[in-house]
């Protein structure tokens, strides 16, 4: 059984926290303390943002992240060297890794999948690789055989034959971006996305994790009450930006968030 | 999609966009393939490609230019000559249609040296649509004229001030507008590039050039030429030029992409001869990145080539080898730039600067009694103050 499903089917949380940061901002071993951090304060699911050079389905935060962490000099070595420090420092939180398909295509898929396994990642989200390309049933295959997840987004524009038809290379969770556009913190939602996901539930035999927009406790705390999970990346990204120079205070706000965001999902 | 699929090149091309955007390029798929059969539509494109756009643009035989370079006999395709300066009113037209009778009320566009922001701008105008146009800061200082113009034409411009703040930013940046806004805009993609069916609907619009351009020369002179050329960014003037000619095994076709200062990454464009194969903006094509899969700045001397990726359709093109593509540099582009002014007294863009070279190479090379089309793909007018800057600065 994959280490995200176990979760989900433990009966251990109602309701995941999957907050999301990008892996090299400011640097890679500031990375490994806010990783630590965020594990030590709350996480069910941890989502380490790859960094891609053209963020093309992230808001401004993600994009400034993603900018101030190519500014150091990108590796794969270092992508796992500091995801593996942060898979051993709580070894039963699962990682997922975020990043567009360039990186991995580029890597080569076989390589990378080996590696990210044996760095502890379980899953990948990859916004800019549908479901029915060749090159996302192939990774779907391989992920299969390393027992590791393909976690496929659906979006409120996402028609229900598509959904249908993603169920087949679908395992994890459902990331269901919750509003148009890009990420970034919202102040309101689409008034059907309790409808929605309840749809997505009914259609496809998975946990649905909400995500895109979700920032403060009280939207947390309503969200969960539906969805099975929910996805939070540029308020916490914010959290670096802003705090960042100051590794102390950026440990400690991160802390403070972390476990709000966490009190506040049942 | 499998890579035998509609909206594959051999192994390029497909559909690789964010989820939130496949409903609307399914959309714009099914819309267009009804469209592309529909004699109404069909009636209304030509009417406004003659009528507007001022089609069929001239098949000029350069007198002047054949005697200097003393090889083949050297011919334009003048799309310097349609309303808006360069080929970029013929897709934009075509697609501001389609936007239209999809009933969307706002078209957004991304624009390196302008040309394409000034087409749309242009459309947006005649049309009524409320138009925004993503282009580069770089750009908007580089292109200084034709951002002015763009906003005189009513539409809005959005400097994108990301990363190198050229075409590949303003590029990402309309992307995401389409993305929050994807139920009342169309995106009119500037170039053969992006996600299924973009690439194919911007080469279909563009072919008007090759398809004209053959025909002429037919008529003029019962046989076809030995050679075309053609300069390629993203690639839509060349895909354009080059379709019709495909088939046409004894004509040799040759591509002139941006060599910029020199062959280290960042200091030029130079995709077909540098990148690999990736995925960027919607599209597997070939990419200048780097080790970590990267994208590496492009860089240019003329901001319409200053882009890291290619249309697929040129990438497949390159790889059964159909297509010869060459690079030239910014001093070479420049010279030509210059030579051809002088010479011919046509300005043309600094991007069709870069076909001239290599047809000036490919004319003495054919020899004399040989005949060579050059789509001329747009002219010059908006290069000339950072020519004049460029030439200020070799001066020194």
């Amino acid at each position: 059984m994959s280490k995200i499903k176990d979760l989900f089917e433990s009966g251990r949380i109602k309701s995941a926290f999957i907050p999301y940061f990008t892996l090299g901002d400011p640097n890679y071993n500031d990375s490994i303390e806010f990783g630590k951090t965020i594990l030590d304060h709350g996480a069910d699911i941890l989502e380490l943002g790859i960094p891609f050079s053209d963020p093309v389905a992230d808001g401004p935060v993600i994009q400034r992240a993603v900018a101030r962490s190519l500014k150091n000099q990108f590796s794969f070595d270092e992508i796992f060297r500091v995801t593996k420090e942060i898979h051993h420092h709580k070894k039963e939180t699962p990682l997922v890794y975020l990043t567009y398909f360039n990186p991995i295509y580029h890597c080569g898929i076989h390589s990378f999948l080996d590696r990210a396994k044996e760095a502890g990642v379980v899953g990948l989200v990859i916004p800019d690789l549908p479901f029915d390309t060749k090159e996302s049933e192939t990774l779907f295959q391989e992920l299969r055989k390393r027992d590791m997840d393909l976690i496929h987004l659906v979006t409120p524009a996402s028609t229900k034959k598509r959904i249908e038809a993603l169920k087949r290379t679908s395992t994890g969770f459902i990331y269901y971006v919750t509003s148009f556009g890009v990420t970034g913190e919202r102040r309101e939602f689409s008034v059907d996305l309790k409808e929605r996901i309840r749809f997505l539930k009914d259609t496809i035999q998975l946990p649905i994790c909400a995500g895109f927009g979700i920032s403060t406790p009280e939207q947390a705390s309503q969200i969960s009450g539906y969805a099975d999970g929910i996805i939070i990346g540029s308020a916490i990204q914010r959290i670096i930006e802003e705090n960042g120079q100051d590794f102390p205070k950026a440990k400690q706000t991160l802390a403070e968030y972390i476990a709000k965001i966490r009190a506040s999902i049942p | 999609m499998g890579k035998n699929q509609p909206g594959y090149f051999g192994e390029f091309g497909g559909r690789y966009a964010p989820e939130i955007l496949t409903e609307a390029l399914e959309e714009l798929e099914s819309t267009y393939q009804k469209l592309k059969k529909s004699k109404k539509f069909k009636k209304e494109l030509d009417f406004y490609l003659q009528n507007y756009v001022g089609r069929p643009s001239p098949l000029t035989f350069a007198e002047r230019l054949t005697k200097h370079w003393g090889g083949a006999r050297i011919w334009l395709k003048r799309e310097d000559l349609n309303h808006t300066g360069a080929h970029k009113i013929n897709n934009a037209i075509g697609q501001a249609l389609i936007a239209k009778f999809m009933g969307k009320k706002r078209i957004i566009a991304e624009t390196g040296a302008g040309q394409h922001g000034l087409a749309t701008a242009t459309v947006g105008a005649m049309f009524g649509m409320e138009t925004v146009v993503y282009m580069g800061a770089v750009d908007v200082q580089r292109q200084n004229l034709n951002a002015k113009k763009i906003e005189m034409l009513g539409a809005k411009i959005l400097p994108v001030t990301a990363g190198e703040a050229t075409l590949k930013e303003a590029t990402s940046e309309a992307m995401r507008d389409w993305a929050l806004n994807v139920s009342t805009t169309h995106y009119i993609v500037g170039s053969a590039i992006g996600p299924h069916p973009f690439p194919t609907i911007v080469r279909d619009l563009q072919s008007v050039i090759g398809k004209e351009a053959r025909s002429q020369f037919k008529k003029q002179n019962h046989k076809l030429p030995h050679a075309i050329v053609a300069c390629v960014g993203g690639g839509s003037n060349a895909i354009g030029m080059f379709h019709a000619f495909l088939k046409d095994k004894h004509v040799a076709i040759y591509g002139a992409e941006a060599g910029g200062l020199g062959p280290k990454p960042g200091e030029h464009s130079a995709t077909l001869t540098y990148g690999k194969t990736g995925f960027l903006h919607g599209t597997k094509t070939l990419i200048i990145q780097d080790e970590g899969g990267q994208i590496v700045p492009a860089h240019s001397v003329s901001a319409g080539l200053d882009y890291p990726g290619v249309g697929p359709e040129h990438a497949f093109l390159s790889q059964t080898k159909r297509v010869d593509y060459r690079m030239v540099t910014d001093e070479q582009a420049l010279d030509c730039f210059l030579e051809v002014s002088r010479i011919e007294g046509i300005i043309p863009a600094l991007e069709t600067a870069h076909a001239f070279h290599v047809a000036r190479d490919v004319a003495k090379d054919l020899g004399k009694k040989k005949d060579l089309i050059i789509c001329l793909s747009g002219r010059g007018d908006k290069d000339v103050t950072e020519v004049l800057r460029l030439l200020g600065e070799r001066s020194k």
